[in-house]
Order: C-alpha cells, then sequence, then structure tokens
C-alpha cells in the first residue's frame, strides 16, 4: 500500500545499528504508521463537542477529491468541445469505466427502469473510493519523508513532520469508510421509498401474509440486517486497506528484527532475500485488491439498492 | 506479584484467543472460498460458454463471505490492540 514508515524505517535503522548487540526492547508502534497521523495538520476548536481538525485523512480526502474532480471534468469538457460521439484519448478510459459501471455492475442489479437514477451515484462512489485507495499506493508522502530526512531537516513538529506522519490511504480510517456506507444507507431507504412509497418501503422489510408471531421474530432480524450492511461495507474496505499497510509493515519489520539479533549484515541479507521480494509481491496484490474493494463497494451498494427497489415481498 | 502473573497470564490467554480465532476464521473463509470455486470449475467445465454469467453469479457470495472473514480478522485485532 504505502510507505509512510519508511522515515520512521529510516531512523530506526539508525538506532538499531547503534543498538545493535545489546538486547534492546523498544517496541514499534505499528497502528501509528498505517493510522491517521498522531498530530492534525491543523488544529480546531471542538465544536459541539466533536473534534473539527484537519487530520491527514481529512487532507488526503480533500487531495482525492479535487483530483477526481479536476481530472474528470477536464476530460469531460475536451469531449464535449470535440462535438463527436466517439471518444479519443483519456475520454476512452472513461467511457470504459462509466460503462463498466453502468452496464455491468448497476443495471443488472438496479433493473433497466432506474439504471439513470443511480449510475451518477454510484459511479461518483466507484471514482472516489478508487482515487482513495490507489493514491495510498502512490508513496509521495514516504519520498518527501526521504527528501526530508536528508536535506531538510525539519523539527520535531514542523508542519512537513505532520504531513509526512500517518498513512495516506483515507479509506483505511473506519470513519471514512463509515461516512461513505451512510450514503449507501441513505440511498437504500431513498430508493425504495421513491419505487414503493415511503410507509410501503418500510412494509416491503418483511414479508406479509405470515402468522402474526412470526413478526415478533422477523421485524427484529430485519431491522439488524438494514443495519448490518452498511456495517459490513465499513468493515470491509476499511480492513482490506489496513490489512496490506499491517502485513507489509510487518514483513519489512524483519529487517531491523533481524539487524539487532544479527548485526547489520543480516539485517541487509534478510531484507534483500526475504522482505523486499515478499513486500513487492504484497504490493502487487494490492494493486489488485484497490480496484476489487471499489468494485466491491459500488457492486454490494448497487445490489442493496436493487433489493430495496425490486422487494418481491 | 501474584497478581501481576494472572495478569500477565490472562493477556497470554487474550492473545492466544486472538490467535485462534483469525485461524478459525481464516479456515472457514477458506473452506467457503474453496467450495465456491469448486462450483465454479465444476460449471465452467460442462457449460463453457456460460463462464462469464457463472463468474457474474459467483461475485456476490465471494465478497459476502470475505466481509464476514474480515469482520473476523478485524474483531481478532481489536482483542490483540486493547
Amino acid at each position: 500500500m504505502t510507505f509512510p514508515f519508511l522515515a520512521a524505517i529510516v531512523a530506526q535503522a539508525e538506532h538499531a545499528t547503534q543498538a545493535a548487540g545489546e538486547a534492546s526492547h523498544q517496541t514499534v508502534d505499528i497502528i501509528g504508521h498505517v493510522s491517521n497521523g498522531e498530530h492534525p495538520l491543523f488544529e480546531l476548536p471542538l465544536l459541539l463537542g466533536i473534534n473539527f481538525s484537519i487530520t491527514k485523512h481529512v487532507f488526503m480526502l480533500w487531495v482525492v477529491a479535487a483530483a477526481n474532480f479536476i481530472i474528470v471534468t477536464a476530460i469531460v469538457r475536451k469531449s464535449i468541445a470535440r462535438r463527436q460521439l466517439v471518444p479519443a484519448g483519456a475520454g476512452n478510459v472513461l467511457e470504459v469505466a462509466v460503462e463498466f459501471v453502468r452496464d455491468t455492475v448497476v443495471e443488472p442489479n438496479v433493473g433497466a427502469k432506474w439504471v439513470n437514477s443511480y449510475t451518477p451515484l454510484l459511479l461518483t462512489l466507484f471514482v472516489f473510493i478508487l482515487g482513495a485507495n490507489a493514491i495510498g499506493l502512490i508513496p509521495i508522502f514516504d519520498v518527501l519523508a526521504l527528501i526530508d530526512h536528508a536535506f531538510i531537516h525539519s523539527g520535531e513538529h514542523s508542519f512537513l513532520q505532520r504531513l509526512i506522519h500517518g498513512s495516506a490511504t483515507a479509506t483505511g480510517n473506519f470513519n471514512v469508510t463509515a461516512g461513505l456506507a451512510t450514503i449507501t444507507f441513505v440511498a437504500i431507504i431513498t430508493a425504495g421509498s421513491r419505487a414503493h412509497g415511503f410507509v410501503q418501503h418500510w412494509k416491503n422489510l418483511v414479508p406479509h401474509g405470515m402468522p402474526w408471531p412470526l413478526y415478533i421474530l422477523l421485524i427484529p432480524l430485519e431491522l439488524i440486517g438494514m443495519l448490518v450492511r452498511p456495517f459490513a461495507l465499513t468493515m470491509r474496505l476499511a480492513a482490506n486497506m489496513t490489512g496490506g499497510h499491517i502485513a507489509l509493515l510487518a514483513i519489512m519489520s524483519f529487517v531491523f528484527v533481524f539487524t539487532t539479533m544479527l548485526g547489520q549484515l543480516g539485517g541487509i541479507g534478510i531484507g534483500l532475500a526475504f522482505s523486499v521480494p515478499l513486500g513487492v509481491g504484497i504490493s502487487a496484490l494490492e494493486i489488485i485488491v484497490v480496484l476489487v474493494q471499489a468494485y466491491v463497494f459500488t457492486l454490494l451498494s448497487a445490489v442493496f439498492i436493487g433489493m430495496a427497489i425490486h422487494a418481491h415481498h | 506479584m501474584q497478581e501481576q502473573a494472572s495478569q500477565a497470564a490472562s493477556l497470554a490467554l487474550a492473545y492466544a484467543g486472538a490467535g485462534l480465532g483469525l485461524g478459525l476464521a481464516v479456515v472457514g473463509a477458506g473452506l467457503g472460498i474453496g467450495k465456491l470455486a469448486q462450483g465454479v470449475a465444476e460449471g465452467v467445465a460442462r457449460q463453457p460458454s456460460a463462464s462469464g454469467q457463472i463468474s457474474a453469479a459467483t461475485n456476490l457470495p465471494l465478497f459476502l463471505l470475505e466481509g464476514v472473514a474480515i469482520l473476523a480478522e478485524v474483531f481478532c485485532l481489536m482483542i490483540v490492540l486493547k
């Protein structure tokens, strides 16, 4: 995924070479490297008891949103200016993405009648999640950290340090994915209400024409099921993104474990023979995971919206 | 001293439980995905022309299964980190 821990690794390498030989029980805070940075970029006062400080993940959300907005708008404006239906250049890529989401994700689940109503929402989710996942694979901040470590030497609490620390994958944060899943949750209720009317949507949750004692069991079950779907969406996306980070971090940690155990040569040997090849493999796997998780989130949202529309009860 | 030891023992049990739970989740998910893959392979072998439809129908249960496994793994992780 990303290598936000590269700076920490460089710092630890120096530390480890100093400490090699003595049995140092220095623990490494793994979660600190794969989560939000420890210090927010901008401190904001509490509002209604909620912390609105701009953290690394909030910043990355803005970066992704801006990048998506600028790139997609530029491509679409260019296509419109050409006044031809056949796309050219980057328009091809956009058309492939749009047609893929519309024809293979939304249409089979939502149905031909509603496909144009929900394609924009699901396409936005797809592109945004894909962008947020993929930007974590690009080691922008790790290169920055290396430059800082080698040349700039910014202070402990400088803005650059706060920008470098923490992970760059906003979708690896459970709060972000919970927000995205809330959009899906609202979309499910809206879709059911638009197709059947607000009251009928809630009646559709349980099958009618059953003996009444069954409803005592069914209604709570269906209500729990309604809440579990966005919860599962939240967990799936964030856990997959964080999982890649943790796996990479654990594999890369072997270098330092073996440096303290066997000295510098042992650490370099393990790094070359084991950590780097495996890390490359996992990074390659992460490219697939990034694509698949964006697809899965979109697909499941489409399936749930389709279930609310085609309630056969 | 004894209290410390019992605390350490319960912590060790918690770690062991998280490890066991992770293993069980992986066993279950592996069995499920294995069954799914078996079904797909047999279906495609009998009806190669329907491979597109078959894999499309496999996607949804596969992702739901993956979601449950991921949930279990997250909870195991939470046991370790708490």
